[in-house]
């Protein structure tokens, strides 16, 4: 059936109708028409979705999470996990790794690509070497071709300092983008939350900023020594899940000589601190730790003079045993994705605008990966979202899709809805039965 | 010229043109010889030559102990398994005792770079290197540009392009050298991992694409993917190596162009090299092998007349 999306707020910088009211008529998956609400004719048979005060851009993109399929679908898999996607809002999501087997071959990266729904678009991130045990680099040049946007260990940091060298020179070949989660782990080794005051009074082992900054220091030093002497492209190297002021200072200072580096953030490193871990609870537990307000601070003037790139969700789904222990036995992670927006919209004014944060899920991310940008236009793929600021929903049995509910917030009240997703001449709508407009 | 200026020959590096054209011109009269129906001269009868291999080598010990056979040296080999290296002799001990036995020169492969011009400053015979490690292989590069010399006439201007692992082969450092001094251009090709950070300084082109090497060369020298000589992995595999290195007889034909092709040994067929190239019209492989012999009698002719 067509849909009218009545007086929505247009957010797309491309676009005569940016941060106005308009109308949208989604036809057959094509976007079939974009008008002034006062200009927009009666229709009959069409199927019309108005909601005070929503908004509409660009579908969103997040470029990591983990569905744990194959190998551990009872945490996720990949139709669960597109369901908390659609409903955090996302139309595109690039996976990690790290399942069983990990994603290293063409096999593997078929497998993705064949059963991704056309909602919600799943894009594989293969290993960077085999097992995702740092060691041996795998055939990534195969993996590009057979459809892997982007190289990453995922969860396993690239410890090995020739495997790393290696890689950022392989990857040259094909313009690449090679991913490193910045974590020297010998520091880390046992650490369960932030090196700071709040380890101290509980008596835990901390994993110190240290750890984080020393991993990217390395990497960027190694990116320079390739540079030195470059061979065709220079290679692309993204750094993921940043947690600390230095590393965003880091960054900043590599952007400002040149080198081509991006980075992101999970959506919770901007919410969490490590004060958020007073009462063991193993549901904040997750890696890199949440630090201290004044790497929040950080994390978010990085996001705003766009020394962070992307924002992601980080989704790492846990089964309740892994959760339910004590807490130095607990894994690690939250399920991100249906949380992500109501944490956007807690960041939102204080310099950073809806607009600007949205590019970090739309724009960028399909940048770094190359994939098709969507726009807002007549005759344009409706590839949108369409999300409300101010309403409040709360997270619980009933509205959680994911096959697990490790998150802090589960059972929370919320600020902040997606309303409906659009793509592929595919919907998912959210709309009545948990709504309590405000 | 007449004659080389020194007793040993380590590397290409310490050649001239005019050395390496006087060594060409020599090989020209040896590949006659060695096309007779008597294929020897006496040219060495009082010569006694020591081949002291002390790593693995099939056709470079036969090609150096038939150039030697055929200008009637005495020959002794020595190769390191079951030799006295096991009982922890010192390298310029063992080639001393092999001296004391009254040998004019010795013919040295070695894993270690320089070794040959460690064993040179220490001792009275000649050295001629037959490939130290990762450095040169300077006989091996002879015998390349002869062949290119017969091939075409000339190696000036020759457009070569050398494909697969330059970080581990003496081939490709001995090549570049030589090419270089004989005024051929060369572009070097492989994946970013097997290629030296400083390549470029070697006044060589630099690609990291195997059509784009192949559409602008005349010759394609491929080398061995040497896995015994990498200490940790350079590349993910053998099979995504050869689909995106590897040279076949579907990618030459789509090129429109003819382009001779030489590889120094031993082939890793389905690796680097298809058969269907490895035996073709356009390959020169077993020429090289016919001319190394003539091209190490010319340097051993050349090298003996200065023995004291």
């Amino acid at each position: 059936m067509d849909i009218l999306l009545k007086s929505v707020t247009v957010i797309d910088n491309e676009s005569p109708f940016h941060l106005k009211k308009a109308d949208i008529l989604i036809k057959k998956g094509m976007i079939a028409h974009i008008a002034d609400p006062a200009d927009t004719p009666e229709q009959d048979g069409v199927k019309v979705i108005e909601v005070q005060g929503a908004y509409v851009s660009a579908g969103w993109m997040d470029m990591q999470a983990n569905f744990n399929d194959p190998g551990h679908e009872y945490k996720e898999d990949l139709e669960s996990g597109s369901l908390a996607a659609a409903a955090g809002g996302f139309t595109e999501v690039a996976l990690m790794p790290n399942t069983h087997p990990v994603v290293q071959t063409k096999n593997d990266i078929l497998y993705l690509k064949r059963r991704s729904g056309s909602l919600v678009r799943l894009y594989p991130i293969a290993a960077v070497t085999k097992d995702a045990q740092g060691e041996e680099l795998t055939e990534m040049i195969d993996l590009h071709q057979a459809g892997a946007v982007a190289f990453s260990d995922g969860s396993q940091p690239l410890w090995h300092t020739q495997v790393m060298l290696k890689a950022l020179q392989y990857v040259q070949k094909f313009d690449g983008l090679l991913i490193s989660r910045p974590e020297d782990q010998y520091l880390n080794m046992f650490g369960t939350m932030h090196e700071g005051v709040q380890s101290t009074l509980l008596g835990m082992k901390g994993m110190p900023t240290l750890a984080e900054t020393v991993a990217i220091e390395r990497d960027l030093s190694l990116l320079a020594y390739v540079m030195e002497l470059t061979i065709g492209q220079p290679p692309r190297l993204h750094f993921s899940n940043l947690s600390a002021a230095s590393s965003v200072a880091l960054i900043r200072k590599a952007k400002a000589m040149g080198l081509p580096v991006s980075c992101d953030v999970a959506a919770h490193q901007l919410y969490f601190d490590e004060t958020a871990l007073a009462d063991f609870d193993t549901h904040y537990k997750v890696n890199p730790p949440f630090r201290t307000a004044e790497d929040i601070q950080a994390l978010k003037e990085g996001l705003l003079d766009d020394t962070i790139d992307v924002i992601v969700s980080a989704h790492q789904p846990q089964d309740e045993e892994s959760k339910k222990c004590e807490f130095d036995q607990a894994a690690f992670g939250i399920t991100g994705l249906q949380t992500f927006f109501p944490i956007l919209a807690s960041i939102l004014g204080e310099n950073l605008s809806l607009e600007h944060l949205l590019r970090k899920i739309t724009v960028a991310p399909r940048a770094l990966l190359k994939l098709q940008v969507p726009s807002i236009k007549v005759d344009a793929p409706a590839n949108l979202t369409v999300f409300h600021p101010e309403q409040v929903w709360k997270l619980d049995h009933t509205t959680n899709f994911s096959k697990s509910k490790n998150n802090p917030l589960f059972g929370k009240e919320l600020k902040g809805k997606v309303l409906a997703i659009f793509h592929e001449q595919q919907s998912w709508m959210g709309l009545s039965s948990y709504d309590r407009s405000r | 010229m007449e004659e080389l200026r020194s007793k040993h020959l380590l590397g290409i590096q310490d050649l001239t043109r005019e050395e390496i054209e006087l060594i060409f011109n020599t090989a020209d009269n040896f590949k006659e010889v060695i096309n007779r129906p008597i294929k020897k001269v006496p040219s060495l009868r009082d010569i006694t030559i020591a081949n002291v291999f002390f790593e693995n080598s099939t056709r470079t010990r036969l090609s150096f102990e038939l150039a030697e056979k055929r200008l009637s040296a005495d020959v002794v080999n020595f190769s390191s398994s079951g030799s006295s290296v096991k009982k922890g002799e010192t390298l310029l001990d063992t080639v001393n005792n092999i001296l004391a036995m009254k040998v004019d020169m010795v013919v040295m492969r070695h894993a270690s770079p320089g070794a040959p011009h460690f064993l040179a400053r220490n001792i009275q015979a000649n050295v001629v290197n037959a490939g130290d490690g990762t450095h040169e292989h300077p006989t091996q590069a002879l015998l390349d540009t002869f062949s290119i010399r017969s091939k075409f006439g000339g190696v000036e201007g020759k457009k070569v392009a050398i494909i697969g692992d330059i970080l581990h082969s003496r081939v490709a450092l001995s090549n570049i050298f030589a090419l270089n001094k004989l005024g051929a251009e060369v572009m070097v090709c492989g994946p970013a991992t097997l290629l030296p950070k400083h390549i470029k300084s070697l006044g060589v082109k630099v690609t990291l694409d195997l059509r784009e090497a192949l559409e602008w060369c005349e010759v394609a020298n491929v080398l061995r993917i040497q896995l015994e000589r990498q200490q940790v992995k350079y590349f993910p595999s053998l099979r995504e190596y050869s689909l995106y290195y590897g040279i076949n007889k579907q990618l030459l034909d789509s090129l429109n162009k003819p382009i001779t092709i030489m590889h120094p040994g031993p082939i890793n067929r389905g690796v680097e090299l298809n058969s269907d190239v490895a035996d073709s019209e356009h390959s020169i492989i077993l020429e090289q092998v016919e001319n190394g012999v003539a091209v190490r009698m010319a340097v051993l002719y050349l090298l003996a007349s200065k023995v004291k």
